[in-house]
C-alpha cells in the first residue's frame, strides 16, 4: 500500500517537472538522439555500411540499456547524493513507509520515465541507420522489468554505501560507466570465456538482461548463424526467449534475486549503521 | 508526550593528516570522539511548548534528530506518545512533524500545493483529506496566495512556512522544530513564532523547538531546557529559569560620579559600581534580596545621592534576561 502511495506521489511530481520544464525534456531527448547518431555515423564516416547495420543497432541498443543502468543506478548513487545535499533525504527518511520502499517507488516511476525516452531514442536512431528490430510485447515487458528488478538490487548496495560514505558516489560513477560500456558489448559471446570469467560475467547485473534483450529485440528470438560471407546473422530456429533451452532468460531471473535480496539486505544493514553514525539523510 | 530517559550519543569521527592544534604536526590517522548528547533526561508534556537552548554544537539538532528516528541513540530511550523510537520507528513517524533547519526541505519546482500533495502521499495521508489539509494549513500559515506559485521564487520567511506546513501534513500530535527562526527577517520570525504558538494554543499540539535565540525561547517556550556541550545542564519553566540568578540591581542614572565607598557602607547594598553611559552618569546599585533590606538600602542610596548634591535623573531596576541565565549556566561571562 506503501509503495503505491509513494508512486502516485512520484508519478504526479514527475509529471509536473516534465510538463513544467517540457523543453528541458524535449531537448534531452533530441540531445540525446543528435549523440547518439553522431557517435555512429562519425564512426562509420557518416553512412553505415549495409553488412554492418545490424550489429550498429545492437550495439546501440546496448548503448541505451546501459544508459538504462546508469541511470537507475544513478538514482540510488548521485541522486541520493544530491537529496542528502539539499535536505529533501531527511524528510524522505521520516517517512513511515521507510526508506527501502520510497526509493523502490522512486525508482520504479524513474525507470518508467527513462523507458519512455530512452525507447523513442532507440526508435529514431536505428531507424536512422536503416535498421529494424523486433518488439514483442510479453518478452520485451518482461525482460524489461526483470532488467530493473536487477539493477535496483545493484542500486540498493551501492545505495546504502553512500547512505554511509557519501562521497563513494563518485566511485559509483565509475561502475556506472563501466556497466554503461559492458553493456555495449555483453553478448551471448561470453560463454566462449573461460568459466571463472563467465561467472563473473554473469554476476555483473546488466549481462544477462543486455543479452536477452538484444536476443529479443534483435535477433528476434533467433539462434544466430554464419553465413556464406562468414558474418553471424540471426537465421537459425526460432527459440523463445522463455524456453528452458534459452538459459540467459534464468540466469537473469536468477540474477535478479540474488542481486535484489543482497541489495535490499545491504541497504537495510547500512541504513541502521547509517543512523548509528549519524550521517542519514545528512550530507 | 515525548521523553527521553537517560539517552547518550557518543559520534566517532575519523581523520586522516589532521593538523595539531597545539604543534601544528599532522599524524597520518587519528579517531576522535564527541559524546555528543550525555546521559539527557526529559519530557514534555501534552500541548506544551519546550524550548531547547543551547551552543552550537550542544547536541540539540542530535536530540532531535533521535526523537525522529534519524539518529540511533547509544544507550538510554527515546518515548514518543509512549511508544519506543527505536522498536517502533516507523510508527513513531505517523505521530511526529519535523522541520529541521535548512530551506530545502521542500521541493522547489513544485508550488507550496503541490509538495504539501507530494510529501501527504509521502506521509500517508491521501484524497480528500490531503486536499482539505493542504489548503487548510496554506491558509492558516499566510501562504493562500502563495499556494500556486513555484517555491524556488518564494522568500526565505515563506519557505520556513511551507516547511511547517509539510511537518503538519499529517496532523501529527508532535511538532518538532530545529532552528525554526534562524535566518529570517524580524517579521517573519515573529510571523512563524505566532504560528507556533497558535498551533499548541488553539489546535493541541506539542512543541520542541531548539534554538540559540534567546528572544525565541523567552517568548516562545513554557519551559526550557539548557544543553551545554550534550548535558543538560537546566530544565525548568521559563518564569523559573529567568529567576534563576535573579539579582535585584538598579540603575541610577545621574548628573555626576559619586562617592561609591559611601554608597558600599550602606546596610543592604552588596555593590555598586559605574556604568558607561553615553551621556550621563550611570551607577549600578545591587541590594539585598529580602524585601525589608533592599528597601532600607534603596532609600539610604537616594539619601547618600542626594547629600552628595547630585541629581538624579530616574531609577530603573535591571531586568534579568535569559541570555544573561544561559551564560552563567554555559559558564561564559555575563554581559553587562
Amino acid at each position: 500500500m506503501g509503495f503505491f502511495l509513494v508512486m502516485k506521489a512520484e508519478v504526479v511530481r514527475s509529471l509536473i517537472i516534465m510538463r513544467r520544464y517540457w523543453f528541458a525534456t524535449l531537448t534531452g531527448i533530441i540531445m540525446g538522439y543528435g549523440f547518439l547518431l553522431a557517435l555512429v555515423l562519425g564512426f562509420f564516416g557518416g553512412y553505415v555500411p549495409i553488412d554492418k547495420v545490424m550489429s550498429v543497432v545492437e550495439n546501440i541498443l546496448g548503448f541505451i540499456i546501459g544508459m538504462f543502468a546508469f541511470g537507475i543506478i544513478g538514482l540510488f548513487t548521485s541522486g541520493l547524493q544530491g537529496m542528502a545535499r539539499t535536505g529533501q533525504l531527511e524528510q524522505v527518511c521520516m517517512s513511515p513507509h521507510g526508506l527501502v520502499t520510497n526509493f523502490l517507488a522512486r525508482s520504479f516511476v524513474s525507470a518508467v520515465t527513462s523507458i519512455l525516452s530512452l525507447s523513442i531514442v532507440f526508435t529514431l536512431v536505428a531507424l536512422h541507420v536503416g535498421g529494424e528490430f523486433h518488439a514483442p510485447v510479453l518478452p520485451t515487458i518482461t525482460l524489461l522489468a526483470l532488467t530493473y528488478v536487477n539493477l535496483i538490487g545493484f542500486g540498493f548496495m551501492t545505495g546504502g554505501l553512500v547512505l554511509i560514505f557519501k562521497q563513494t558516489g563518485q566511485i559509483a560513477t565509475l561502475l556506472r560507466l563501466g556497466l554503461l560500456l559492458w553493456a555495449v558489448f555483453a553478448t551471448e559471446e561470453i560463454r566462449k570465456l573461460p568459466r571463472a570469467a563467465q561467472w563473473v560475467a554473469h554476476a555483473l547485473p546488466v549481462t544477462d538482461a543486455a543479452i536477452c534483450l538484444k536476443y529479443v529485440m534483435i535477433q528476434g528470438q533467433r539462434a544466430m548463424v554464419e553465413n556464406a560471407a562468414g558474418e553471424l546473422v540471426p537465421e537459425g530456429p526460432y527459440l523463445s526467449v522463455f524456453s528452458p533451452s534459452y538459459p540467459s532468460f534464468y540466469a537473469l531471473i536468477l540474477s535478479s534475486v540474488v542481486w535484489t535480496l543482497i541489495g535490499i539486505s545491504c541497504f537495510r544493514y547500512m541504513e541502521n549503521v547509517s543512523r548509528n553514525k549519524g550521517t542519514l539523510g545528512a550530507y | 508526550m515525548v521523553r527521553l530517559e537517560r539517552v547518550n550519543k557518543i559520534f566517532h569521527t575519523r581523520h586522516f593528516l589532521l593538523a595539531d592544534e597545539d604543534t601544528g604536526r599532522r599524524t597520518l590517522y587519528r579517531k576522535k570522539t564527541v559524546h555528543a548528547v550525555n546521559d539527557v533526561d526529559f519530557a514534555v508534556k501534552r500541548g506544551e511548548i519546550f524550548g531547547l537552548l543551547g551552543p552550537n554544537g550542544a547536541g540539540k539538532t542530535t536530540a532531535v534528530k533521535m526523537i525522529s528516528g534519524l539518529v540511533r541513540p547509544n544507550s538510554g530511550a527515546v518515548y514518543v506518545d509512549d511508544l519506543h523510537v527505536e522498536r517502533k520507528r516507523l510508527k513513531v513517524l505517523r505521530k511526529v512533524g519535523v522541520v529541521l533547519e535548512g530551506t530545502r526541505t521542500s521541493i522547489w519546482p513544485l508550488t507550496p500545493l503541490e509538495n504539501l500533495a507530494y510529501f501527504g502521499n509521502l506521509k500517508d495521508v491521501k484524497g480528500p483529506v490531503l486536499k482539505q489539509r493542504s489548503r487548510e494549513l496554506l491558509n492558516f500559515i499566510g501562504l493562500k496566495d502563495k499556494m500556486n506559485v513555484q517555491v524556488r521564487r518564494l522568500s526565505r520567511g515563506q519557505k520556513q512556512k511551507l516547511a511547517i506546513c509539510i511537518a503538519l501534513i499529517a496532523d501529527p500530535p508532535v511538532i518538532l522544530l530545529d532552528e525554526p527562526t534562524t535566518g529570517l527577517d524580524v517579521q517573519s520570525s515573529r510571523a512563524i513564532k505566532d504560528k507556533i504558538i497558535e498551533i499548541t494554543r488553539e489546535h493541541g499540539k506539542t512543541a520542541l523547538v531548539t534554538t540559540h535565540d534567546m528572544n525565541v525561547a523567552q517568548e516562545l517556550c513554557d519551559r526550557i531546557g539548557i544543553i551545554n556541550h550534550g548535558k543538560l545542564i537546566a530544565c525548568q519553566p521559563t518564569d523559573e529559569l529567568l529567576g534563576l540568578f535573579a539579582e535585584k540591581t538598579f540603575e541610577f542614572h545621574l548628573n555626576r560620579a559619586p562617592d561609591l565607598s559611601l554608597l558600599r557602607q550602606i546596610p543592604g547594598v552588596e555593590a555598586a559600581q559605574l556604568l558607561d553611559g553615553e551621556e550621563e552618569i550611570v551607577l549600578a546599585v545591587t541590594v539585598a534580596r529580602d524585601e525589608e533590606d533592599r528597601s532600607a538600602a534603596l532609600y539610604g542610596a537616594i539619601q547618600c545621592l542626594h547629600a552628595q548634591r547630585i541629581l538624579l535623573r530616574s531609577i530603573t531596576q535591571r531586568r534579568q534576561t535569559l541570555e544573561n541565565v544561559f551564560l552563567r549556566l554555559t559558564g561564559d561571562t555575563e554581559p553587562k
